[in-house]
């Protein structure tokens, strides 16, 4: 086996994370950060913030099921105790997110249903994708559909998430780059330990490139709903964030005026950043990108 | 390649001399660069940070020491300038990657699995 499994330990895990960017953090951000009194105060703020934290959940609650459930599948120790990492860092942002929907006023036992109410079915249907693959024991189509297409994905959103609340809510900003922090070493693994492997099956390519597009669709059917399909939200959303903050700094991601792209163009600018990696990582495992029906 | 958690004091990301390289470039002396302590840089363990930085975006630049990540697009800096065949080693995303000289003749680095 080669040596740059080793790498994929504990102890490196406890000395980058916990006594690293998470070291002094409490659920992700610095003690005593608060959501602005602005998003709490305003419900249609606070909808949309609880809507798209949702979605957050929903995904990480995916990946948790997947990266604990890829443990028993793993062909060796070092992965198993890479996913191991990746279990406790799902089930942080699980918590997390979890965490955000509680500050921002979702009662306990309100949850469940808050998470039913707003959930999209597609990112339900990108989810039961991956967890067809994970509950066979398909370890190479399980680690592509989780640390490559659904970390690609979560890669992308967050950073540009993470890029519209800088200004407007350092606290979430700061909850969001802990969660790139951890997703770069679950892309990493993904991309690393399946390029090796795939070298030896290239026969499991065609079933994993039909699950990359079925996930695919669905991805780009969840950002359909979520930028054009709520444009009336979101530019209410908009209208009121900046009458509150006249003079709010602009964040420019990939190009991209975050402050004043209208949500089509939001979409755009997502999908096509998300589709750009997924075609350069496919393409460095050995895997053609598939391109699915436009939602 | 070297094993990266050994002593920091014997880690560098980048490894090895470039086999690709011609030989008046091998031949050529390396220009050594002294590392700052903290980058801010925080996802790797406090004896290896200095190896890594941001990419802070379209207003940066990469320094002859520097390449990025392609995998997760952070920057690893190396104390000496870096050159064609060159190794490095990702710690944030765990990746080995091979310095190459990209079609824009830029410094860039491809994965090796």
């Amino acid at each position: 086996m080669s040596d740059f499994l080793n790498a994929y330990s504990i102890q490196t895990w406890l000395e980058s994370c916990p006594q690293g960017y998470l070291e002094d953090t409490e659920y992700g951000h610095a003690p005593g950060q608060k959501e602005p009194e602005l998003i709490l105060e305003n419900p249609t703020l606070r909808q949309e913030s609880i809507q798209s934290t949702v979605q957050l959940v929903v995904g990480e609650r995916a990946a948790l099921a997947a990266s604990s459930g890829l443990i028993n599948s793993a062909p060796d120790y070092p992965s198993k105790r890479f996913l191991a990492t990746q279990t406790l860092d799902e089930a942080r942002h699980v918590e997390i997110f979890t965490q955000r929907l509680y500050d921002l006023g979702v009662k306990k036992d309100e949850l469940e249903d808050v998470i039913s109410q707003y959930a999209n079915p597609h990112l339900v249907k990108f989810a039961e994708v991956l967890l067809e693959k994970v509950d066979k024991g398909d370890f190479l189509a399980g680690v592509v559909g989780q640390n490559i297409v659904l970390e690609g994905m979560a890669f992308s959103v967050f950073e540009m998430m993470q890029a519209s609340n800088v200004e407007l809510n350092p606290k979430f900003a700061k909850t969001l780059s802990g969660t790139i922090a951890d997703e770069r070493r679950h892309v990493g693994f993904g991309e690393n330990r399946i390029g090796s492997l795939l070298q030896e099956h290239p026969e499991k390519k065609p079933e994993i490139e039909q699950m990359q597009k079925d996930m695919t669709y669905h991805m780009l059917a969840t950002f359909a709903d979520s930028f054009r399909g709520n444009a009336p939200a979101m530019e209410e959303t908009r209208k009121i964030a900046q009458e509150a903050i006249p003079d709010q700094k602009h964040q420019v991601w990939h190009g991209t005026d975050l402050g004043s792209a209208d949500p089509a163009e939001l979409e755009n600018v997502l999908a096509d950043t998300v589709l750009k990696e997924f075609k350069t990582r496919l393409g460095r495992i050995g895997l053609e990108y598939q391109e699915p029906a436009k939602p | 390649m070297t094993d990266p958690l050994l002593d920091p004091a014997e880690f560098d990301p980048n490894q090895a001399a470039a086999p690709e390289t011609s030989k008046a470039e091998q031949d050529a002396p390396r220009r050594r660069y002294q590392l700052k302590d903290d980058t801010g840089f925080d996802e790797v363990p406090k004896k290896y940070r200095r190896f890594y930085r941001r990419w802070k975006g379209p207003g940066d630049s990469l320094a002859p020491n520097e390449v990025i990540c392609p995998v997760c697009k952070v920057v690893i800096r190396s104390a000496r300038d870096l050159r064609p065949g060159d190794r490095v080693y990702c710690m944030p995303c765990f990746s080995r990657l091979t310095v190459i000289r990209g079609e824009s003749g830029r410094l860039e680095a491809r994965v090796e699995y």
